[in-house]
């Protein structure tokens, strides 16, 4: 037995969390809706709840928010009291909300600290999946399914590790070339979304052979399918947000692959498509055994987003709705098997061979009702088109006290200030969780579309440098006259480049 | 690894085990309310980590050769401590707050003082056993509930939470005992099964009434619920529980930033085996050195940390240096990437039997380099520190001008297995200036790995040192400071500190007051043999002077036994029991040798009458008197030698700091090795 471990004080410390009275279980609020509709019904007192949350509404201890296609999910946990014990994990049935198409989901979960994971070292992944802008047709979205299946499986059987984080679409990364690059102090121009998938997996520091074949398995994959793989570039002194190349997308072997894959799937992007959020105690393989029982059934992933919130596993999947399928299906939660019966009678793209063969699995899914979908505009490469008016990615990164102000609300007021500058703002990707310290440590990814369109990509980078100094200081004002938070307590930082969130810090 | 690791304990699940075969089976669940185990999770938690306690500061004094007392002081901040945490350790306006572990064999009772002098209110052991016991049954059944087997009917877990919850209490009361009682014994009797004589099992299936069901259905439970490969983490926090206390302490939630202290237990030290060494000591004149190990562990989160060591006045302090291992999490895993890419690259495979990709390859040798050349910043400024430090001890220990490394004969040397800290600092210095950009195709991808993950743990690249600064002769103090840039931001583990202390007798020494001493002796045989005989020639000479015998016999007695009387008198002779008492021992024995010489003269001229005789009993006497002084003297050079040793021979010093050394030379036993550690 090793002496020295880290896992114990993790163990303690989730322990500790859950130990008292009024913390010793999870409430969540899951609201999957169009985008666009705001914060404001995930945050409400729960109406049913014995003991309610009430005032502790508005200070959930995690919040998780991810927005595509027109399309957007948001979950918030509270620490709660518990409740006579039936199962490890439940959720309720669908609740209209205040606004038109956008459904709760209230759950329950008792703490998981059979999960742990914190000493882990991380590796992140970035899997191009085609060089154009975000425009992914049924036969892409089937594709992308059969992608994340293999990575999350490649996690389990290789890297021995649970995914951290998963999510596509994401920002792609496009190394400058040698003559631009400068002093390597500036990066190219960002998409905001691309046809990406970004991974991170949480293998033990104890066991590098792991880490190896799980990343030699992941260019295995991207060479079967053609993709583009870069790693986090793991020099001392890197930051999260600096990649490492180790293969370019390959556009013929891709197609090549696709059409022998899926030859009779239509190439036209899907209209509708609906939220499926799969949930549970979180578990070494959950996202594998999700991903891959959806894809055996021959449904396609526009978009998804895995992560766990207080060790509850959470693979929220983006689906496309088969054409033809009912546009007035109601929103439905219920038991993982009878969820995958009915995304199967929704959302088949392909009659797969042997389909629905999966383990049954203890956990829950909630579905949304179908919606429809809007694509970004982007360019193709850089983001800068001829008229420039496409929309680009800027990253917020803040620590504020717990109870002060609550992530939901500071990226309204975000949002607000950039409105001045932009004609639309929209959150991609949000999380924020309290920690160390009781600060909430919050990371998010806004979109943008300028107002004032630049006129190539230096006048893009300078306008964006700009609106994000600018909205950062005014944000930070608004905290400080509004007494929310005392001085020196807030720290925020808004930038158009991901790793000058970070500047000090190690990826090793 | 030279630095010796202290042997694991027993498994705690062997100790749960026996436990649960002996215990009785209870009959009805035990009674923890959920604040007890809130407060007590929140206790082990927060002494985990300690994250409240910035500043730990620890004075020794060693009072003889083998105890030291230890006073702690502790800066404590209480808004680190979170809400939610301080709302489950708060009892009316005042805070519960953990400040130090223990072992469990210090039983000495601790007195905690504020900055007032003022007592501070004491957890005690039976109420921190009872909410530990508390905090483990309550995480136990967290583990139970959330266990995928919970709700899937006629499996272990599920029985335990619904259907057979004796075997759940049992579990429980297992548990409880193991935390109250502290660990069995590791060998020998450990419980009652061990005295009896119990009939074999029929092989028939018992009733789920019967004691043996429910016992085996906990022991399931055991497995079921910690697989082998899944028990670390608890196992540890109970290993803890079990072998040590918390300290902790009732703070006014008022004051948030407050300073305490105590008189820790009495520290025994342990004295290695290591017979021929200490006679040589004893016997020879090797300038002996009396060598203190003081091993500690300093919480992750503390910021600074300061070691205060005091010495009997009499006694210096030749060397001091604090050894962490601070950055060893780091270099394993550094170790431990170079090591597979080695066994990857020598085609054992990565899992699918393929070499590794090259750009893959790239990466892991980009990411290895950048980190080596880290760990070779750190260390050489250890090095320079260590190097400043000794040049202020003796001037003849300045740095001289280093060998100048191309980058091919550091690569070379890295692929010999050669990490000393000037190898390192070349290659970092290769490395900032851009000239390991392609790895993945040079010398120190293939063959040169495995001899590189040697050098890596051979030369301890993870412990860093800190030297003395007090200005004292007869004290030290060191202060470690957190580096700024934490290698390992993910450990929680304490950091192990070892400080190495060389006392010696320095000048005024005893030594010079015996050579004086012997000097005089010889001078007063010299003198006596002289006027006896008429001259000098009896010394060198092999005639017999007639007349040598004295007339007066009773003189020359009185002056052989007086003289050296009155001379030895003189001399500050310890006690052996003390440091002192060691440092002096060859300096005793020389110092009774030479007035056993004047003794034996004195004893020759009352009872000898010959002049053959008195001639050689005064040319013995002189002979072995210069003996003596030859000794002294030989003494002083050791002395000199010492001083000017540029690395102290001990294996608990790091080896990248040992290899400075001009010739390698075998460690030294400690004389004595103090344990703080709090870990047995």
């Amino acid at each position: 037995m090793a002496l020295r471990t880290s896992r114990s004080t993790e163990l303690a410390r989730i322990a500790a969390e859950a130990a008292a009275a009024d913390a010793s279980s999870v409430r969540l609020r899951l609201v999957h809706g169009p985008a666009g509709a705001g914060f404001q019904g995930l945050i409400k007192p729960f109406p049913d709840l014995d003991p309610p949350l009430h005032e502790q509404a508005q200070w959930p201890s995690d919040f998780w928010t991810f927005s595509v296609a027109g399309l957007a999910m948001s979950v918030c946990a509270w620490p709660a009291a518990a409740t006579v014990f039936s199962s490890p994990f439940e959720v309720g049935a669908p609740r209209p909300t205040d606004h038109p198409d956008t459904f709760a989901y209230d759950g329950f979960s008792v703490p998981n600290p059979g999960f742990l994971n914190e000493p882990n070292r991380r590796i992140d992944a970035l899997l191009t999946l085609n060089s154009t802008h975000w425009a992914p047709s049924y036969r892409d979205c089937l594709v992308t399914g059969v992608v994340l299946a293999r990575t999350c499986s490649l996690a389990v059987s290789r890297g021995q590790s649970p995914i951290v984080h998963l999510h596509t679409p994401v920002s792609p990364f496009i190394d400058q070339q040698i003559s631009a690059r400068g002093d390597g102090s500036l990066e190219r121009l960002r998409d905001a979304v691309g046809p990406c998938v970004r991974v991170s997996v949480a293998v033990n520091p104890q066991e590098p052979t792991a880490r190896l074949a799980f990343e030699q398995g992941l260019v295995a994959l991207a060479e079967e399918f053609g993709l583009g793989l870069k790693l986090n570039d793991r020099r001392f002194n890197r930051v999260p947000g600096e990649w490492f190349t180790i293969r370019g997308f390959d556009r013929e072997r891709y197609r090549q692959v696709r059409a022998r894959l899926f030859p009779d799937t239509p190439m036209h992007l899907p209209k509708h498509a609906m939220i499926a959020s799969v949930m549970g105690p979180a578990r070494l393989g959950m996202a594998a055994d999700v991903i891959s029982r959806l894809s055996a059934n021959g449904v396609g992933v526009l978009a998804a987003a895995v992560s766990s919130v207080r060790k509850i596993g959470f693979v929220n999947l983006v689906l496309p709705l088969a054409e033809g399928a009912d546009l007035a299906a109601p929103a439905w939660s219920g038991q993982w098997d009878d969820g995958v019966k009915l995304i199967a009678e929704r959302c088949r793209t392909f009659d797969a061979v042997g389909a629905d063969h999966g383990e049954v699995a203890a956990y829950k899914v909630a579905l949304s009702p179908p919606m429809p979908c809007s694509y970004p505009r982007s360019s193709r490469r850089t983001g800068a088109s001829v008229t420039g008016r496409v929309p680009y990615p800027l990253w917020l990164r803040w620590d504020v006290p717990n109870r002060t102000v609550g992530s939901p609300l500071l990226l309204s007021m975000v949002e607000q200030n950039l409105a001045a500058y932009a004609e639309q703002t929209e959150v991609a990707y949000a999380q924020a969780r309290v920690g160390r310290g009781d600060m909430v440590r919050g990371r998010a990814k806004l979109v943008v579309l300028l107002a004032e369109p630049p006129r190539d990509v230096a006048d893009a980078q300078a306008l964006l440098n700009e609106v994000a100094e600018r909205v950062q200081e005014r944000t930070l004002e608004q905290l400080s006259d509004a007494r929310l938070v005392g001085p020196g307590q807030v720290r925020l930082r808004l930038s158009p480049r991901e790793r000058w969130l970070t500047y000090a810090g190690i990826s090793a | 690894m030279r630095v010796a690791e202290r042997p694991d304990s027993a498994d705690p699940f062997r100790d749960l085990r026996a436990l649960i075969e002996t215990l009785p089976v209870p009959s009805a669940p035990a009674t923890y309310t959920q604040r007890e185990a809130a407060l007590g999770l929140a206790l082990m938690d927060l002494s985990l980590r300690l994250e409240h306690v910035p500043r730990v500061a620890e004075h020794l004094t060693l009072i003889d050769r083998g105890h030291m007392t230890r006073s702690v002081s502790v800066d404590v901040d209480l808004q680190a401590i979170a809400g939610a945490q301080r709302r489950r350790i708060t009892t009316g306006s005042s805070l519960w707050i953990p400040v130090s572990r223990y072992s469990r064999s210090d039983l000495a009772p601790v007195v905690v003082k504020d900055s007032t002098g003022a007592v501070v209110p004491r957890f005690t052991h039976r109420d921190s056993n009872r909410v530990t016991a508390a905090a483990f049954v309550r995480l136990l059944s967290m583990l139970i509930d959330a266990h995928p087997d919970v709700t899937a009917r006629d499996t272990v877990v599920h029985k335990l939470r619904h259907t057979h919850q004796r075997s759940r209490w049992l579990l429980e009361a297992a548990i409880a005992e193991l935390v109250t009682a502290g660990s069995l014994p590791e060998t020998g009797i450990r419980t009652p099964l061990d005295y009896a004589l119990l009939p074999a099992l029929s092989g028939a299936p018992g009733r789920e009434v019967d004691a043996r069901a429910v016992r085996d259905l906990a022991l399931a439970g055991l497995d079921e619920l910690w697989p082998a490969d899944a028990r670390l983490p608890f196992a540890h926090l109970l290993r803890l529980a079990c072998s040590q206390y918390m300290l902790v302490v009732l703070l006014d939630a008022a004051h948030p930033r407050r300073f305490l202290t105590w008189d820790a237990p009495l520290l025994p030290g342990r004295r290695p085996r290591a017979p021929i060494q200490r006679l040589v000591q004893s016997l020879l004149p090797v300038n002996r050195e009396f060598v203190v190990e003081y091993e500690t562990a300093i919480p992750r989160s503390v910021g600074a940390y300061h070691l205060t060591v005091e010495v009997n006045e009499e006694v210096s302090v030749r060397r001091f240096v604090l050894s962490s291992d601070v950055d060893d999490d780091f270099v394993q895993t550094l170790r431990q990437d170079v090591e597979m890419l080695a066994s990857a690259s020598a085609g054992a495979g990565v899992g699918v039997g393929e070499q590794p990709h090259r750009k893959l390859l790239e990466l892991e040798l980009q990411g290895i380099a950048s980190r080596l050349a880290e760990v070779g910043r750190r260390r050489l400024t250890d090095l320079t520190n260590y190097r400043r430090y000794m040049a202020e001890r003796h001037r003849s220990l300045g740095v001289a001008a280093p060998a100048l490394l191309g980058a091919d004969e550091v690569v070379a040397a890295l692929g010999r297995g050669d990490c000393s800290v000037p190898v390192l600092a070349a290659f970092a210095a290769h490395y900032s200036a851009d000239s390991m950009r392609h790895l993945a195709r040079g010398p120190l991808a293939g063959e040169a790995l495995p001899a590189l993950a040697a050098g890596i743990r051979d030369y301890q690249l993870g412990h860093d040192i800190t030297t003395d600064n007090d200005p004292r002769e007869n004290g030290a103090h060191a202060h470690w400071r957190h580096p700024p840039l934490d290698l390992s931001p993910h450990s929680t583990a304490p950091v192990r500190a070892v400080a190495y202390l060389s006392l010696a007798d320095e000048a005024p020494a005893l030594i010079e007051g015996i050579t004086r001493m012997v000097v005089g002796l010889a001078l007063v045989v010299l003198g006596i043999g002289t006027l006896l005989t008429g001259g000098p020639q009896w010394l060198y000479s092999g005639r017999i002077v007639p007349d040598s015998v004295p007339a007066q016999a009773d003189a020359v007695v009185a002056v052989l036994l007086l003289v050296p009387g009155l001379l030895i008198a003189r001399l500050d002779l310890p006690s052996t029991h003390s440091v002192l008492g060691q440092l002096r021992q060859f300096q005793r024995t020389i110092a009774f040798l030479s007035v056993a010489v004047t003794t034996g003269l004195a004893i020759a001229a009352g009872t000898v009458h010959t002049d053959h005789a008195i001639t050689r009993a005064l040319q013995a006497g002189v002979a072995v008197l210069g003996f003596i002084l030859v000794c002294c003297l030989l003494e002083f050079l050791a002395r000199r030698a010492r001083r000017r040793n540029p690395v102290p021979w001990s294996d608990r010093l790091p080896h990248w700091l040992t290899a400075t050394a001009p010739r390698p030379r075998r460690a030294y036993a400690p004389d004595a090795v103090f344990d703080a550690r709090g870990e047995v």
